[in-house]
């Protein structure tokens, strides 16, 4: 699969990276690549689990910029909507949202793992 | 200074990782990057070093330390003015913007990074920094170099009243050189001026000062080539005073050996030796010896240069001309002076004639040297700073001491990486005396007892040191604090913070407290042993202030029951229950000491009232303890009659003891001379005696 297809395939925004990567796919692929070991979802997760709502809220913070950095738009949306939550300090209604985000980062780590 | 080939360095502060490379790649090769994961970090990277730092690209939620603690550290210390720091957030509302430009932020860059506005904002902020820090270099170098050279400013301020004057602009240096020459020539002939070698600087420069008040003397009588009428005469004098008092209503400077000086050269360069100068009559050596040699220095120029009213007379014909007193009177020692000098004046005149070409081309010439010398004093300065960096790291490496930096301004503690590690907290922490890791570490009172030992050190006598306990590595371990106060170099002196290191003294520490312990103490009741009581009262008893004491000893009446009734471990516990009732009716100045076996001895002041203290503790010693009747037999002695012996009090003590067993025990008795033919009640275990 090519960079393109992998992006079309998670709703991500191709042209707008590819012209912010310098219009470099393999500055893409790589950092594309890189986000597999990215912690923040992790994070996110289990401060969540955990109830610690100001680490939640980096975790979160931090996924939303490398996802918008990326271009992930499906899961930049929700992750920023969580983050403003948390960063309220509140956690009212953020199970919808953390089920979405679940759910997308799972299709863009598959599909990244097929490039 | 940057020689051109170096890579210029950005440090990205941001906590993930993966927007860090994607900012490292879209700027590329050309820059070395620095990473630091949150604020604090960062900030101990400037710490170590934030000269070196061209720009920093700055996140705003981290964890432990933010962009804005890390923008106020930078206010704080400084950093700011000299490192541009761009923000890298996705936070674009209003009040964030606002609040880190007033923190001094050069720019934003917003998320997603846009691989071609990263690279274009990262040169902008660079060039015009790099353009920036240029000139201000140059330009504090410049103070830097002007400061040092008060020479420069000197010359200055005179040649300001030269050209006033209208004179050659040689006549300054004339003078310095004439004040020079005479003044070395006067200390290899005589001491009676006290004159010492550092005086030579001083006073040459500050007789270039000495026609200071005439900037106050209107031109039309400065620059009138006719002779000057008599009220133009008087008006003329008043430049002395002026002069000095220009001096002495300087704000901050009047204390300075300079000024102090010039104060006496201006006021009094024109006085004469029989007092027929001005503006105060002062004859012979009444005149400052400075101001008499600038007086000569300052006729003999005027007459060997050409002045509007009259011709360059040449050497010889001045020194006739100042012989013959046509110049007035001038101390005979100085005029020996300036004849044997003869040579080496003609000799410098020589020399400056060379160089006597116009006085712009003098100036340009100073300019040009002065330039060089600002930018090698800058680079070798650099070099050095960088040299003792190296040093310093390499050595902290080795060596497994914490070493550590703390600055009042921000108050801000820092610890060598390896010293951060052994106490298990973080490199850098503000407000240190407040933070819960250090205090957790240290316990409260370290800090606060080392706080106060540096607080009252002084510049004079800046180090201290302080054994408490430390949690290193998880241990509470005995450590030796040795800490540094360092000073702002200002004229009140202020105490900006200090450095130090901390020593493991753990083993050697218990090691002493365990032998002073075991050799002074009995392990059983925790009370002194014999031999060291003994030590101690020996030492109080020689102490000649003059003191009585007395000293008691008793045992337990009729122990060997208890024991041979109960077993050892009874007879144990009743001596330990002795001991603390005995600790409890003491003082702490009091020696208590158990002496052997049930015998004990207590040794304090002999005072008034003396009876019923030995009375309430004889009954506080008496009771029960679980079911077993205790008394106690008691002797006591007093060093106002037995004398100030140990083995006497001792002997006496004992020989009182003796006397109330045989009465019938459960009493207390005081020695008196009935009982000098008694033998001891306790030679059994005086045995070491």
């Amino acid at each position: 699969m090519t960079i393109k297809e992998c992006y079309e395939k998670i709703g991500g925004d191709y042209e707008a990276v590819f012209q912010r990567m310098m219009k470099k796919d393999a500055l893409i692929i790589k950092f594309a690549k890189k986000f597999l070991d990215d912690s923040s979802y992790t994070n996110l997760k289990d401060n969540l689990g955990s109830g610690n709502v100001e680490e939640a809220f980096r975790a979160a913070h931090t996924l939303k910029g490398v996802a918008q950095n990326l271009g992930f738009e499906k899961l930049y949306k929700p992750s920023s909507e969580l983050a403003e939550i948390l960063r309220a300090g509140s956690m009212e209604g953020i199970d919808g949202l953390m089920d979405t985000i679940t759910e997308e980062y799972e299709k863009t780590i598959m599909a990244i793992k097929e490039l | 200074m940057s020689t051109g080939n170096e890579k210029q360095k950005i440090l990205i502060v941001d906590d993930s990782e993966m927007n860090r490379s994607i900012l490292a790649d879209m700027l590329g090769d050309e820059y070395e990057i620095i990473e630091a994961v949150d604020g604090t970090e960062a900030v101990a990277r400037l710490n170590m070093d934030s000269t070196d730092i061209s720009l920093m690209l700055l996140d705003i939620v981290m964890p432990n330390m933010d962009g804005f603690e890390v923008l106020a550290v930078m206010n704080r210390r400084n950093w700011i003015q000299d490192i541009p720091v761009i923000m890298i957030s996705a936070e674009n509302t209003y009040s964030y913007v606002e609040h880190a430009y007033e923190l001094g932020v050069t720019d934003f860059i917003s998320r997603p990074f846009d691989g071609q506005v990263v690279h274009r904002r990262v040169i902008n902020t660079i060039m015009l920094y790099a353009k920036q820090k240029r000139l201000i270099e140059l330009v504090s170098d410049q103070i830097y170099e002007k400061e040092r050279s008060n020479n420069l400013m000197v010359s200055i301020l005179s040649h300001i009243v030269e050209f006033r004057n209208g004179e050659s602009g040689m006549h300054v240096l004339h003078i310095n050189m004439m004040t020079e020459i005479l003044l070395q020539t006067l200390m290899r002939k005589t001491d009676k001026y006290n004159l010492k070698r550092s005086d030579i600087p001083i006073i040459t420069m500050a007789s270039a000062l000495h026609d200071i008040g005439k900037i106050s003397i209107p031109g039309e009588i400065l620059n009138k080539p006719g002779r000057l009428t008599k009220e133009e005469f008087e008006t003329m004098k008043t430049h002395t005073l002026i002069g000095a008092q220009m001096l002495d209503q300087l704000t901050y400077y009047k204390d300075e050996a300079l000024v102090k000086m010039a104060y006496q050269i201006c006021r009094w360069h024109h006085e004469r030796y029989d007092g027929r100068g001005y503006p105060d009559g002062l004859s012979g050596e009444e005149i400052p010896i400075a101001a008499q040699i600038v007086a000569l220095a300052d006729v003999y120029d005027a007459l060997t240069s050409e002045r509007v009213y009259k011709p360059a007379y040449s050497h010889e014909k001045a020194i006739d001309m100042i012989t013959n007193g046509e110049c007035g009177t001038f101390n005979p020692m100085l005029l020996e002076c300036l004849l044997e000098s003869t040579d080496s004046i003609r000799e410098q005149l020589a020399i400056n004639s060379i160089k006597q070409e116009s006085d712009r081309n003098i100036r340009n010439m100073t300019e040009d040297l002065l330039h060089y010398e600002e930018l090698s004093a800058s680079e070798r300065t650099l070099r050095l700073l960088e040299h003792e960096r190296t040093k310093y790291q390499f050595f902290a490496s080795l060596s497994s001491e914490i070493q550590f930096e703390y600055t009042k301004e921000p108050s801000m503690l820092t610890l060598s990486d390896v010293g951060a590690k052994m106490l298990g907290v973080a490199e850098i922490t503000m407000n240190p005396m407040e933070d819960d890791m250090i205090i957790g570490v240290s316990d409260g009172k370290v800090m606060e007892d080392i706080r106060s030992l540096v607080l009252n050190t002084t510049m004079e006598s800046p180090v201290v040191q302080y054994d408490g306990e430390l949690l290193i590595n998880g241990e509470w371990r005995w450590s030796r604090i040795i800490c540094r106060s360092m000073w702002a170099h200002e004229e009140e002196p202020d105490m900006t913070g200090c450095i130090g290191k901390i020593v493991d003294i753990h083993e050697e520490h218990s090691k002493i407290k365990d032998l002073q312990r075991l050799a002074s103490h009995d392990g059983l009741t925790g009370l002194l042993n014999h031999s060291h009581a003994k030590r101690l009262i020996r030492e109080r008893l020689h102490e000649s202030d003059g003191k009585d004491y007395i000293m008691a000893i008793f045992d337990i009446d009729y122990f060997k029951n208890a024991n041979d009734r109960c077993g050892h471990m009874f007879g144990d516990k009743v001596l330990q229950h002795m001991a603390g009732k005995l600790r409890g009716s003491t003082r702490d100045c009091d020696i208590t000491a158990r002496v052997g076996g049930d015998e004990f001895m207590i040794f304090m002041d002999d005072m008034e009232g003396i009876d019923n203290v030995i009375d309430r503790i004889f009954r506080a010693l008496s009771g029960k303890y679980e079911g077993f009747d205790i008394s106690i037999s008691m002797g006591i002695s007093r060093s106002r009659e037995t004398g100030r012996r140990y083995e006497e009090l001792f002997g006496c003590a004992d020989k009182a003891l003796y006397t109330a067993k045989q009465a019938g025990r459960a009493q207390y008795c005081f020695y008196d001379d009935s009982m000098d033919e008694i033998l001891s009640a306790i030679s059994s275990i005086d045995g070491e005696e």
